[in-house]
């Protein structure tokens, strides 16, 4: 399992908030909101801006309602449905992230996909899994902070992941619904008890509210991105 | 108004016991004693060896009934007072109530065919477990309270049992394209999609029953609504394949241009994505813009429309494809006085117009391979008038406070057209007649 990194040892924190920032994100930004990129897009800098383009793909992972495609919607920007449709099938959302390395000071963007696929399509259709599982780069397990169970079930739900697939990816985990304090079922504790257990970082989501989704953002871009770029670097010096 | 938003009620029941499966639609849900009658009063026909498919409250209200393979009945009320009202401002008043079976019947079909989609007919007619059907039945709510809400105007597939089209500028490569990355994709079935249209298909596409076709593209549309990248969606086919699923692989080139095919095991959705996407569609980049860029017009600059058409639904019969065109309004309606109704009232009209035609004037042409249940129950939407004629009427008008609607019919075509007031009712038969053609020359529809 990929080590568990200190927050902003690769990439610049908070970068997105910085005056030399402003030029990429400009790129994936429109007045304010994500620009969506059909698969034929991508975001161009002018040609004296040379930017690498890094992909990866992303295994939303939890139990039916826990917030996947919420989630997806909320990182890209889109619209977060109100209502709980199930997905009846793998869902692909695509979001760009442009990130600063810290040691060489070097810019890329990062491609994520994020692959959601509903729970109970998944439970149906014995295809759907493996095909989720191809070629994934990251994993990020959901639970829901108004949900007790789903949190509850965490420590299975990576288990069973680990033990179906091959080679390591980096993994995350992400408590959904933390805008609906009021009906939290768990406690900072039990969440921090986890953390310690488990060396995984969680990350706290709420896809209620549309305040600014830049900075609500991008701690977990930031993090997902430093652990696939330093993965990719583990991979290439084992190779070499 | 006849069709208001959220005014349709549909419950779903087990056909031999009655067990309610599922209601959706209406904010306010019927009592669960009424749902109960509802499926009493329709047991007691079947008892008598009579089907009940339909009934008018005294309200103006309207109830549909299904059985479908035997296992499953579907419900459809239609709220009264409503029902009756905003129609007589419309002028079509007399057929509302006709209309809205025709429609109600439809939404029947529809929603059975999106259940058979999304589970499989096996699973609705075998269900051994209804706790566990009921749970899989929620699966299905998307495509039903899309189906029920009708929030693309100006799609009327659903009714009309037509593929809505859009004619693309340049259609030729577009075709090949198609083509060509769904045999790299190991399928004969792929389709372009433009703003929810088909704008391209290849041939066996076209071989799916219509309604299947209008399905997919409701599929389609809610996918590309979300903003999905891709998708991989195991779909059954209602009539071609409802027993054993496929896969609809789906990828959104461009907002509002998705591309999809129909396949089996392979290719995974990531290998497709990663090898094919890029390669069969990125040089056709500005081709695709340039459909984009029609818009709701759905017809290629090629195609000179009068200014005095409001809006138009084209059908053809012989391949069940429809264009339903709504001029840029920009060019198409200056102020006027009075002024014409507005974009999503002119689609409401349209629609409705094409009820009143179909159910009164115009024969109904069912698509080949729609489920023939209960003895045809549902086919005679146009008895009274036409059956009693020994020849078809071949076009006809409506004059109301808001618009003027004309429509006429070939042996190939169905074209419904509005007009504003202004334009001279001696006139509508020219612009009719000079819209068909004109489209006809430009495209080949
Ligand atoms: N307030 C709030 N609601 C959320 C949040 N995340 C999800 N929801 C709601 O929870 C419900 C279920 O979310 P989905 O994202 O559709 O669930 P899913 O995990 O994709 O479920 P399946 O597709 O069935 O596997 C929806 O009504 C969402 O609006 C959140 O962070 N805050
Ligand atoms: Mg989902």
């Amino acid at each position: 399992m990929t080590q568990a990194l200190k927050h902003g040892s690769i990439i610049v924190a908070d970068w997105h908030r910085c005056k030399d920032s402003k030029e990429y994100f400009s790129k994936i930004l429109h007045k304010k909101k994500r620009k969506i990129f059909g698969l034929l897009e991508s975001p161009v800098m002018p040609p004296h801006v040379p930017v690498d383009t890094v992909h990866y793909k992303v295994f939303l992972s939890g139990k039916s309602g826990v917030g996947k495609s919420a989630l997806a919607a909320h990182l890209a920007g889109l619209k977060v449905p109100s209502t709980h449709y199930e997905t009846t099938g793998i869902e692909t959302t695509v979001v760009y992230w442009p990130a600063k390395l810290k040691e060489s000071g070097r810019v890329l963007f990062f491609r994520f996909q994020l692959w959601d696929c509903g729970e109970n399509a998944l439970r149906r259709f014995d295809h759907l899994l493996p095909s989720c599982k191809e070629k994934v780069d990251a994993v990020l397990f959901l639970f829901s902070f108004t949900d007790r169970t789903s949190f509850d079930d965490l420590a299975n739900q990576i288990t069973k992941w680990n033990e179906s697939s091959g080679s390591p990816v980096v993994t995350m985990v992400v408590g959904t619904k933390f805008d609906l304090f009021m009906h939290c079922d768990l406690s900072e504790k039990d969440v921090r008890g986890f953390q310690e257990t488990w060396q995984l970082p969680v990350f706290r989501m709420g896809c209620g509210e549309d305040d600014d989704r830049l900075d609500v953002t991008a701690p977990l871009f930031n993090s997902l991105a430093e652990s696939l770029w330093l993965q990719d670097c583990i991979i290439a010096g084992q190779q070499v | 108004m006849m069709f208001q938003e959220g005014s349709i009620q549909l419950v779903c029941l087990t056909a031999s016991s009655g067990v309610p499966l599922f209601t959706r639609g209406a904010s306010r849900q019927l009592p669960f004693s009424i749902i109960g009658s509802l499926n009493g009063v329709h047991m007691f026909g079947s008892g008598q060896g009579v089907t009940l498919s339909s009934c008018e409250t005294e309200g103006g209200g309207r109830v549909v009934w299904r059985v479908f393979q035997d296992s499953v009945m579907l419900i459809a009320v239609n709220a009264s007072q409503q029902a009756g009202q905003g129609v007589e401002s419309s002028g079509q008043g007399v057929e509302s109530s006709k209309g809205e079976r025709l429609h109600l019947q439809r939404l029947l079909e529809n929603v059975w065919n999106c259940m058979v989609m999304v589970l499989g007919q096996d699973e609705l007619v075998n269900a051994k477990n209804l706790e566990r059907l009921k749970r899989d039945l929620r699966s299905c709510f998307s495509l039903v309270d899309e189906l029920l809400e009708e929030r693309r105007p100006g799609i009327l597939g659903h009714l009309t049992h037509c593929a809505d089209c859009l004619l693309p500028p340049q259609p030729v490569p577009l075709q090949e394209a198609v083509q060509s990355f769904a045999k790299a994709a190991d399928s004969e079935f792929g389709c372009l999609l433009i703003h929810g249209r088909v704008a391209a298909a290849t041939e066996m596409w076209w071989r799916l029953a219509p309604q299947e076709i209008v399905l997919l593209s409701a599929v389609m549309r809610a996918l590309s609504d979300s903003g999905a990248a891709s998708c991989d969606y195991p779909v059954f086919l209602p009539q071609g394949s409802p027993t054993v699923a496929h896969r609809l692989l789906r990828f959104q080139l461009l907002p509002g241009a998705d591309v999809c095919v129909l396949c089996g095991p392979t290719p995974s959705l990531h290998g497709a994505e990663s090898t094919l996407v890029g390669r069969f569609w990125s040089p056709l980049v500005d081709n695709l813009r340039d459909c984009l860029a029609i818009g709701e017009r759905c017809l290629p600059s090629s195609v000179t429309l009068r200014p005095d058409v409001l809006a138009l639904l084209l059908i053809n019969r012989e391949n069940h494809r429809s264009v339903s065109c709504m001029p840029a309004p920009s060019c198409a309606y200056p102020q006027r006085d009075p002024p014409s109704p507005s974009e999503a009232r002119c689609w409401e009209l349209l629609k409705r117009f094409y009820i009143f035609c179909m159910t009164r004037y115009f024969k109904q042409e069912e698509a080949e391979g729609t489920t023939e249940e209960e003895g045809g129950t549902h086919q005679g939407n146009t008895e009274d008038f036409v059956n009693g004629f020994s020849h078809q009427p071949l076009k006809c008008y409506v004059i109301t406070d808001e618009c003027k609607s004309f429509a006429l019919q070939t042996p190939q075509h169905q074209l419904f057209l509005l007009t504003p007031l202004t334009a001279p009712t001696f006139a509508l038969n020219t612009i009719a007649a000079q819209t068909l053609s004109s489209i006809i020359a430009a495209t080949g529809f």
